[in-house]
């Protein structure tokens, strides 16, 4: 079963999840539901530097949206 | 004269003994570094010149013996001839090929091309598909030296069968020629009898075993993932501590969750964690059809996680495919007409069959949901956001996927020979599962593949689909995103 996350940055960079690359911001990434660690491909200009997430009960149409900051 | 005898006769007892205490199956090697970007992973091998992910193709090869084999084949050489245009570049099909996931006699074919590439199209029939597999292994059985090796409790028939292999078809090979070639990957299924689960030769699997893919004969995976049971014995591997610095796949962390445990992803971290756990210092590998005889659970593992997955979602697939051959047989229903039950020779082949044939036919239908699942998902997305511009404009729209995916299944199989004009589907239906087929019956074999390739509706569309991009024409009407999975 298919869950879908939208990873937030106010440009376009590469999304690792669980330290793989997986697709880019600001599109819907599908994956499998359950826990994660994201975080952005360098350079570390973003805050927070990761986010734990317990991807569940998403849509495509309500994806779970987590931001980071450019700093 | 008596003293003398004697002594000859403890002289060869003692040479049987020692010809039995030295017989052991070759072990896998033990692995001592760890490179998550190297070795037989799909993200590591080489594309090739004429090789895309835009259209990116897997195909799974059953099992069925040389039935299967011979099935695999025929079809590999219509994808040889089949011509498609991509990006502007003009190939046959079978270069855009990606991936292929095989059990049991498929992985004949899937390994020997594999390893050898256009030669399967030379010399692969009369190798091995016209040969008497079954007759050479009893030879080999009934030769005496082997006779007191298979008396040793460290190497048996299986290992013979692996010899054979070795020498007479895959001429040595290693999975390091396997990974020189680059793509497809060639995802070979075995049964682990232990906790009863499908294993795969893949550097996945190998590093969480700590052992050297790389040095392991082709020809033993093959015999692992054919090894019927009760005809032959299980292939054995040493499960080795891993390799300093080995870390388990990106999708294992956090898969094991306590709540998530009726989830696919928690399920295979479980059955990775098989190996991870030392105690179980022996994998004991038989024929992959025990756990999945179709071969499609690979791929689906590849989709929900794996290397298909990353690819879909950096945008990269535009047209995902996967031909299933299937080479199942069913013999006529005779039982549903008699009064008298069945003897127990029919109620023991019966329980052998139908659990594995359900599954199988499941098998390929959860991977069909799946991509129709992503395809109704995108169509939804689409509308939802048509619906905005015609009544609500203002509003900001649903975030896009990176791209959206083309999906196709294609069915091989006999039962589907119906479709095809002078062809009666009960000839192939009937057909025996073995290693030793007539010359007359693999030719048709072989012919038949191509046919039921081209009676698929869904293959159809793939090339009216591809065509119609290749010429700058609008998707044909007849082939809406969809109609690959339920036709048109």
């Amino acid at each position: 079963m298919s869950e879908y996350l939208e990873v937030l940055f106010p440009r376009q960079r590469e999304v690792l999840i669980n330290g793989d690359s997986t697709g880019e911001t600001n599109v819907i990434l599908e994956l499998e539901g359950g826990k994660y660690e994201v975080t952005l491909s360098p350079p570390p200009n973003f805050t927070p530097l990761q986010h734990q997430i317990d991807l569940r009960n998403t849509s495509a149409m309500t994806p779970m949206q987590i931001k980071f900051e450019e700093i | 004269m008596a003293a003398s005898l004697s002594r000859s006769l403890i002289f060869v007892i003692l040479l049987v003994l020692q010809i039995a205490a030295c017989a052991h199956y070759p072990l896998n090697q033990q692995s001592h570094s760890f490179d998550k970007n190297a070795g037989y992973r799909f993200d590591n091998l080489n594309a090739g010149p004429r090789n895309t992910d835009s259209l990116f193709v897997c195909l799974t090869f059953s099992g069925g013996g040389t039935r299967a084999a011979a099935l695999a084949y025929g079809v590999m050489e219509e994808l040889r001839q089949t011509r498609i245009k991509v990006d502007g570049e003009e190939k046959s099909l079978l270069d855009e090929v990606d991936c292929i996931s095989s059990v049991s006699g498929g992985s004949f074919t899937a390994a020997y091309y594999g390893l050898f590439r256009e030669r399967l199209f030379q010399d692969f029939q009369t190798r091995f598909l016209e040969r008497n597999i079954q007759g050479a292994l009893t030879a080999r059985l009934l030769n005496p030296v082997n006779l007191v090796r298979v008396a040793s409790p460290w190497f048996s028939r299986i290992d013979l069968a692996g010899e054979l292999y070795d020498r007479e078809i895959f001429d040595g090979a290693t999975f390091a020629r396997l990974e020189q070639n680059g793509r497809p990957l060639v995802i070979m299924n075995a049964t682990n009898l232990g906790p009863g689960r499908r294993f795969d030769f893949t550097q996945d699997h190998f590093d969480s075993i700590g052992s050297r893919l790389d040095l392991y004969p082709v020809s033993r995976a093959v015999a692992a993932s054919s090894a019927f049971p009760f005809l032959l014995s299980p292939i054995s591997l040493k499960n080795y501590p891993q390799a300093e610095g080995y870390e388990p796949p990106g999708w294992y962390k956090g898969a094991l969750e306590p709540q998530d445990w009726a989830s696919r992803r928690y399920n295979a971290a479980k059955n990775l964690n098989v190996y991870l756990d030392k105690q179980n210092a022996y994998v004991h590998l038989m024929d992959g059809g025990l756990a999945d005889n179709i071969g499609a659970r690979a791929i689906l593992d590849a989709y929900e996680r794996n290397f298909i997955r990353r690819r879909i979602n950096q945008g990269k697939i535009k047209h995902l495919v996967l031909i299933v051959v299937n080479a199942r047989t069913e013999s006529e229903d005779t039982l549903s007409r008699k009064e008298s039950p069945p003897g127990i020779l029919t109620v023991a082949e019966k329980t052998a069959t139908i659990a594995m044939d359900n599954y199988s036919f499941e098998s390929v239908d959860k991977v069909r949901s799946e991509f129709y699942a992503r395809v109704q998902t995108q169509k939804d997305l689409e509308a939802a956001n048509q619906r905005l511009d015609q009544y609500c404009p203002q509003a900001p729209k649903f975030p896009p996927f990176k791209a959206d995916v083309d999906t196709y299944v294609v069915e091989i199989n006999f039962k589907a020979a119906a479709l095809v004009p002078d062809e009666d589907p009960r000839y192939y239906l009937d057909l025996p599962t073995s290693f030793s087929l007539s010359k007359d019956q693999v030719e048709k074999l072989i012919a038949i593949g191509p046919k039921l390739l081209r009676a698929s509706p869904q293959f159809q569309c793939l090339l009216k689909v591809l065509q119609a991009e290749a010429e700058g024409r609008p998707r044909p009407k007849e082939c809406p995103i969809g109609a690959g999975i339920v036709g048109n």
